[in-house]
């Protein structure tokens, strides 16, 4: 297991999370940093029910995708201030050299969630992309999820964390143009979707296709074969929490090989996309104006 | 139902398309052999592990030994248990396990022949593999013909057909076009598959990406900006129990001929049209055509006495089990080469490569010419370093550039740091090995990363010519001891240019 060098202390400014940034590199006992290898910047917006769940996916993260990642956590309801804390990860790199990579959390208290991007950018990697993974529903139109879409280059959801889907998917469509997006509910019917395919030409002339999974996985993979076949495909959707099956004008559509992969996997999975995904975003666009089950 | 072709299936797009092989059997000879053991089965585990065989797959496995089906698949699942760099698991082992046979088999004698025969119609039958063939020639070279005609016979009409060739190929031009000739009698080139495994590196494939998918690079890789090329393949190992080949190989043929010059043709190449199989080699081969034979003062051989490598004594060359006591093989070479053309013409390019060295290492640094007029009073352009761009190929795999900067303070003091970039640092999927691509390039049918015979020709002839001006002198071996750089004379040939090898 990789050791870990962690401050403890709450850092109430910019200035003071970049001087613990830099102390922390600092390999103990020696006046040599440790290695850094970047390749972006991973921000994620995590209001405190997600904080959890987020916490999970960046350990399974870190050592993959060495590269600085912020979390900022909105505290809204509190009294205005910064609340920062950082950790470095230090991870061998073979023939005994060391890279490290920077986790840093800020608290953004009362008026402070509001403007995230003032608070963020500072701490950019310069001239490397920055990721936003945005946890549950953005806040479209909002001034905290306006200002950070325009200091990042991708923003990574996850539908599934939305209640009111279709409403949400017509109200994403509007950020397609603004920045590339990616969405972890799609990215888990890849699979599905490559199994799909191979079933071409016979499944051209779908009509109904029946999902059991969860409903942002129904409604894109639906989404996905009406833009693709440009015709009407009906959906019907049972709830499950994750994507058993798939069953086209009611004939099961073999399981995909392979195991299904993990949350952590599937963001690492993003994070290496720059391009924008225009396939997903018909999917979506063809599930917002879907008419209802 | 609609009848729309595959090709313009709308679902596939988008989707991130694998580059499947075609269902196929791979049949290795010299099954019981360290390479199978070692890289070959460990490779086909990793292929395996992350599903990137076909779904109609299987191995056979034939070599002179007696053993069953059940007794190879044992021995292998050791050697992968061993060797390969993912986790062992019973689920993907049992997937490739299920397809594996193994046929005893002995070149002298028919039978065996036919037993294989039999045994490939059985599975193609069994496993749906379409009459599809790979055949991996991982026997001692003097079997290849004989491997290649038996093969080459017994071609069946349907289904393709590719040889992968283990180096090396010949043990000189002649014999090199010799062992062609059987080839052609059987099989196109586009079937044939000679391997090269340093071009399976992930960092000798990055060269490529560095050079040419950098705009800033190109501009400066030539004779007007670079001094010079140092490449340095480097072993701290001794023959271990390959006595028999290496006294006939020595360095010259274990490593110069191959790995050494498709080195140098990887830096020194003008930029390819495209990446498929032929741009790549056609611009390789323009730079082994352009390179001239070097001098016999060009050229450095060495070989080891006693020394020590990591505090333990080892034994001299001559000493080693089954070599020669009196044996004139050389476990060293070095050499400086040009390769004559508008890119490159004066610009030498210093190779060296030895058994026993002090260090393991695999280098490629371009030395870039110093700055010609330094501003700053306190220091002549002769302090100066020049810049360096060094490529690990192993270990450490990745990149440093070494840059002058200032030394805080006061004055203006100059020193050397290195900016980094490793592998293993910016990405940590793991580097794969080398035959994995290779051999799954070779199932698709993917030429770019094996040599071409013009290529191989263009390289024995450089190495004959050396080995040629060899045999007119006698040099005092051993000349170098264990756990050092190399013969003194390496530092002269250097020394005599004004420079020196690097040292890290």
């Amino acid at each position: 297991m990789a050791p870990e060098v962690s401050s403890t202390a709450a850092l109430a400014s910019i200035r003071e999370i970049e001087r613990e940034v830099a102390m922390l590199r600092m390999a103990p006992g020696s006046d040599v940093p440790y290695q850094r290898t970047s390749v972006m910047t991973h921000t994620a917006w995590v209001p405190p029910e997600w904080v959890e769940a987020a916490e999970d996916v960046l350990a399974g993260l870190a050592e993959r995708h060495p590269s600085r990642t912020i979390v900022l956590v909105p505290e809204p309801g509190a009294q205005d201030g910064l609340e920062g804390e950082v950790e470095v990860d230090v991870f061998p790199a073979g023939e005994g050299r060391e890279i490290c990579t920077e986790t840093i959390r800020i608290q953004l208290k009362g008026n402070r969630a509001s403007a995230p991007a003032s608070v963020v950018e500072p701490l950019f990697l310069p001239d490397l992309p920055v990721f936003l993974r945005w946890r549950g529903v953005p806040d479209f139109g909002g001034a905290a999820f306006e200002s950070m879409l325009g200091v990042v280059d991708r923003l990574i959801v996850d539908s599934t964390e939305w209640p009111d889907l279709r409403a949400s998917y017509a109200q994403f469509v509007g950020v397609f143009e603004r920045v590339a997006v990616s969405d972890i509910a799609w990215a888990r019917t890849s699979r599905w979707r490559r199994q799909l395919a191979s079933l071409w030409p016979g499944i051209a002339d779908v009509k109904k296709i029946r999902v059991t999974g969860t409903a942002a996985q129904a409604e894109l993979l639906a989404g996905w074969l009406r833009s693709r076949l440009e015709r009407p495909v009906e959906l019907e959707h049972e709830e499950a929490d994750r994507l058993v099956a798939v069953d086209i004008d009611g004939e099961q559509a073999p399981f995909p090989p392979g195991d299904p992969p993990q949350p952590a996997d599937l963001l690492s999975e993003e994070l290496d996309r720059f391009e924008r995904d225009r396939i997903y975003e018909e999917a979506v666009r063809s599930a917002a104006t879907a008419s209802p089950e | 139902m609609t009848t729309a072709s595959l090709e313009d299936n709308p679902l596939l797009e988008g989707l991130e398309v694998r580059r499947a092989p075609d269902p196929c059997i791979l049949v290795i000879f010299g099954a019981s052999g360290d390479l199978t053991k070692r890289k070959l089965f460990p490779a086909l585990y990793s292929l395996a592990f992350r599903r990137l065989l076909p779904e109609n797959f299987a191995v056979v496995g034939a070599a002179r030994s007696e053993e069953t089906d059940e007794d190879f698949k044992e021995r292998m699942k050791e050697a992968v248990q061993e060797n390969a760099r993912d986790d062992f698991r019973d689920d993907v082992w049992e997937l490739l396990a299920d397809g594996m046979r193994y046929v005893p088999l002995d070149f002298a004698d028919e039978q065996g022949e036919d037993d294989l025969a039999r045994t490939l119609t059985e599975l193609d039958q069994q496993r749906g593999t379409r009459g599809n063939r790979v055949y991996y020639l991982a026997t001692p070279p003097v079997v290849f013909p004989t491997v290649v005609q038996a093969v080459g016979k017994r071609r069946v009409a349907e289904g393709w057909t590719r040889l992968i060739i283990e180096k090396p190929f010949g043990h000189d031009l002649a014999s090199a076009r010799e062992l062609q000739q059987v080839i052609e009698k059987y099989f196109d080139e586009k079937e044939v598959f000679r391997i090269d495994h340093y071009l399976g590196k992930e960092t000798v494939q990055n060269m490529l990406a560095l050079r040419f998918a950098n705009g800033i690079f190109e501009p400066i890789w030539n004779r007007q900006f670079i001094d010079h090329v140092q490449i340095t393949v480097a072993e701290t190992l001794g023959i271990e129990a390959r006595a028999d080949y290496y006294e006939r190989a020595g360095a010259v043929r274990d490593i110069f001929q191959n790995h050494l010059l498709q080195l140098v043709a990887i830096t020194a190449m003008e930029p390819p049209i495209d990446f498929t199989a032929d741009s790549v080699r056609n611009e390789k081969v323009k730079v082994l055509r352009a390179m001239h034979t070097p001098g016999p003062k060009s050229v450095v051989r060495g070989q080891y006495g006693r020394g020590y490598i990591e505090g333990e004594e080892v034994p001299a060359y001559r000493e080693e089990a089954g070599v020669d006591p009196q044996s004139m093989t050389e476990t060293y070479v070095s050499a400086k080469l040009y390769v004559d053309n508008w890119r490159w013409a004066d610009t030498p390019f210093y190779i060296r490569t030895g058994k026993r060295l002090a260090r393991r290492e695999t280098t490629i640094a371009i030395q870039f010419k110093r700055a010609p007029h330094p501003p700053f009073e306190e220091l002549s352009a002769e302090r100066l370093r020049p810049n360096v761009l060094l490529v690990h190929v192993q270990p450490d795999e990745g990149v440093s550039l070494a840059i002058g900067v200032k030394v805080p303070g006061q004055g203006m003091t100059i020193r050397t740091v290195h900016m980094d970039f490793l592998y293993g640092g910016a990405f940590r999927t793991g580097l794969p090995e080398a035959y994995e691509r290779l051999i799954l390039d070779a199932m698709l049918g993917d030429a770019t990363l094996f040599t071409r015979i013009d290529e191989v020709e263009e390289q024995w002839s450089l190495v004959d010519a050396i080995v040629a001006a060899w045999a007119r002198d006698r040099p005092a071996f051993p000349n170098y001891p264990a756990g050092t750089w190399g013969p003194t004379g390496a530092d002269e040939l250097m020394e005599r240019d004004g420079r020196s090898w690097r040292r890290r």
